[in-house]
């Protein structure tokens, strides 16, 4: 949870900057307390560090393509990673295809730099992404000349950074009219609202996914049932946007009655109302929020592995089933993780230049 | 007639209630249709039958002959046991990290922060899979097994803790349930006032009498290294330890965020203020500042709490039967799919609102009074 709470006005933790070695050593043994916590946070990072880095660096084998030196070496093996980049990144998509996932990868993270400019928010950024998407659709399935490539073939980064996206994506305007419903006066549409949100938030992800992969085939009927991407698209949407309602419902309620009133004066309709003054309002209040919920949907996206889609987690699996390798299992999650550090922690200080450029900015 | 607020609001729910209505009728009758396609009856019935379904380690005694609803509720007992273990530890944990962070020790306040930024931007499952795949490279075989706190020892098998044995049977259970109900009517009642006072005293003496009648066994025993292997204590399985572990580094870094906030938003005037009144520094923040700072952190702190119920379903990565990985497992089994899904539903709304309105009554009472 960011915190948007005044800061002391003492030096800030964790910042580092450029002291002088006087007033480093006065920080590091001015009171007994700081003597205290530097002798035992020195002794911890003297135990712990030295080892870590032996086996990340010193010891390990870096590109070496013999496995074997992986199995004569007593440190970590990114070889492996190194050897393996093509099957962990893009899991079990056609080996002469991947130059497709690979543009996608680019094209989706080059448009998410683009879209971070406060300069480029203008309505062209929506369609840029609708046709941007409509490319990936397009090299990632194929079809027009493309070799067809079902979904069950997709696989690794690409799979996360499109589950990621769309969810959040659909599920951002479905969560606006879910808060919309939530305060509604029609008791039927607030209590629709209150129950959907509710039993979403009352429930593990996991458990939902479960209901979307193993149970939907139960309970629709066959033409209607669409695949499992998709079944587990739709319930990382529904997740998410039950979520995103509550920290939008909050932005709504932290808008004055006079703004209604305002608006009514001018005799602008319902809609208008809404997406003319209110939601404008209501958004840019929980931003710090709304980023918060979209780190932890992030990551959520790691858990489609457990229904069986080939998302990063399983083609790193995958990739270590190799018999010829020594299975580094540890390297390989470290890799995994790293990637998913990258993307949540740089949306984090995204989220942060948001806080701190206020409310007022436009 | 449209533009009449009144007949439009009625037009609009009636759209609303019938296509809810109507998906709903589709859901059930293709459900049904599914179902008896496939020749699966539909009914709890058999929850008392035997369930024959492996659970590889549990809290309470489970064999595979016992029936169905008790292999449920040893599921249950899995997810609440992990996640009452990981709270308290990320509590106190997150509480030193949080305060830490704020020190103005730089490699303090730094460590604290590199732990709480990996916490916060790392999903959980990557974080569980990888310790898991750590647990056989850091960790020492049996005979060297480390033993960082007198009683506690890790090694490759697992931890091994002291173990407090609680010994239940299925007729405990049923009895403890009972009692708690009792005494939880008990206080209620006594709370109301409108009671003889004889009968609070009567009843919570039934609720002991029910309690011992369970034939509880309880026993602290120190784990006593042997040479190769250990005598006494229980020995955690390195999937519990991985689970244990990672929620707990896990949950940690939230926990530490929201006490700084905590902390943070007491200013340094209530200090003062404090002081004024001639207060002691211990009586300033007992009195003063903490029932301050709780008002602020206990509704994000029940929110994390509530995560930790859920995250715990993440044991199935690692192979721990949680409760929703034992549901799995009794629904491939017994193709009662339906059912499952709504006492799984059932299960952790009740578990959530359970846990929020705790946190909602302790934030009652610590709530400002406004006259």
């Amino acid at each position: 949870m960011a915190m948007s709470l005044p800061m002391s006005s003492e030096a800030t933790p964790g910042h580092f900057r450029f002291i002088g070695l006087r007033r480093l050593a006065k920080l590091l043994f001015g009171t007994p307390l700081n003597a205290a916590l530097t002798l035992l946070f020195g002794a911890l990072l003297v135990v712990t560090v030295p080892p870590m880095l032996r086996w990340l660096v010193i010891d390990a084998v870096l590109f070496d393509p013999d496995p074997n030196a992986c199995r004569a070496a007593t440190g970590a093996c990114w070889s492996f990673i190194y050897a393996k980049s093509g099957q962990l990144l893009f899991g079990i998509y056609p080996f002469d295809e991947r130059w497709r996932p690979a543009i996608v990868c680019l094209l989706i993270l080059a448009l998410l730099g683009w879209s971070v400019r406060p300069a480029s928010w203008t309505s062209r950024l929506l369609a840029l992404w609708v046709a941007a998407f409509a490319l990936i659709f397009w090299l990632m399935g194929g079809g027009f000349g493309l070799a067809e490539v079902p979904t069950s073939s997709w696989g690794g980064l690409p799979v996360t950074l499109i589950l990621t996206v769309v969810a959040i994506g659909i599920a951002f305007p479905v969560g606006i009219l879910l808060a919309l419903a939530r305060r509604s006066t029609l008791p039927a549409v607030r209590v629709g609202a209150v129950v959907l949100i509710e039993s979403v938030r009352g429930l593990p992800l996991l458990s939902i996914l479960f209901v979307a992969s193993i149970m939907m085939p139960l309970f629709l009927p066959e033409a209607l049932l669409p695949d499992k991407f998709v079944r587990a698209l739709v319930a990382l949407t529904i997740f998410a946007a039950a979520y995103l309602a509550e920290v939008i419902r909050g932005g709504l309620q932290a808008i004055p009655n006079g703004q209604y009133e305002a608006a009514a004066a001018l005799g602008l309709p319902f809609w208008h109302t809404q997406r003319l003054v209110i939601l404008p309002q209501a958004i840019r209040v929980v931003i710090p929020a709304l980023a918060n919920t979209i780190i932890v949907m992030i990551k959520n996206t790691s858990l489609v592995l457990v229904i069986g889609l080939f998302d990063l987690i399983s083609s790193g699996k995958a990739a270590l089933a190799d018999p010829e390798w020594p299975s580094p299992a540890a390297e390989t999650f470290l890799f995994i993780g790293a990637i998913f550090f990258a993307l949540s922690f740089s949306f984090a200080r995204f989220a942060d230049f948001l806080e701190r450029r206020g409310p007022a900015a436009h | 007639m449209l533009s009449d607020a009144k007949t439009r609001s009625i037009i609009i729910q009636g759209m609303l209630v019938t296509a809810v209505i109507a998906f709903a009728a589709l859901l059930v009758s293709t459900t049904f249709a599914n179902l008896k396609a496939r020749g699966i009856p539909i009914g709890f019935d058999f929850l008392t039958m035997p369930s024959r379904i492996i659970i590889s380690e549990a809290i309470l005694t489970y064999k595979s002959r016992d029936p169905y609803f008790w292999a449920i509720v040893v599921g249950l007992a899995n997810t609440v046991f992990i996640s009452a273990l990981v709270i308290f530890f990320s509590s106190v944990l997150g509480l030193v990290v949080g305060i830490t962070r704020l020190s103005s020790n730089p490699l303090a306040a730094g460590t604290c922060r590199v732990w709480v930024e990996i916490a916060r931007n790392s999903p959980p499952i990557v974080l569980l899979i990888f310790l898991y795949s750590l647990w056989w490279k850091v960790l020492p075989p049996v005979g060297e097994a480390l033993n960082p706190l007198p009683g506690v020892y890790a090694s490759m098998r697992g931890f091994v803790v002291p173990a407090i044995s609680i010994d239940i049977g299925m007729t405990g259970a049923l009895i403890i349930l009972f009692a708690l109900t009792l005494a939880a009517l008990g206080y209620g009642l006594a709370r109301s006032g409108r009671l003889p006072p004889l009968v609070v005293p009567a009843i919570l003496a039934a609720g002991v009498v029910g309690l011992w009648l369970a034939d509880i066994r309880f026993a602290v025993d120190f784990p006593v290294f042997t040479g190769s292997n250990f005598r006494g204590g229980s020995e955690l399985t390195p999937e519990l330890s991985t689970i244990l572990v990672g929620l707990t580094i896990y949950t940690t870094g939230f926990v530490a965020e929201i006490v700084r906030g905590g902390v943070l938003s007491v200013g340094r005037g209530q200090w003062d203020a404090g002081h004024s009144l001639g207060l002691s520094r211990g009586k300033i923040l007992r009195l003063v500042v903490i029932p301050q700072m709780l008002r602020v952190i206990v509704p994000p702190l029940n929110s994390q709490y509530i995560n930790v119920v859920k995250n715990s379903t993440l044991a199935i990565a690692v192979g721990y039967p949680d409760f929703l990985a034992v549901m799995n497992t009794i629904i491939s089994k017994s193709s009662h799919s339906i059912e499952g899904v709504f006492i799984i539903l059932g299960a952790y709304l009740a578990l959530n609102l359970t846990l929020s309105s705790a946190a909602n009554w302790y934030n009652r009472r610590i709530a400002i009074v406004e006259r």
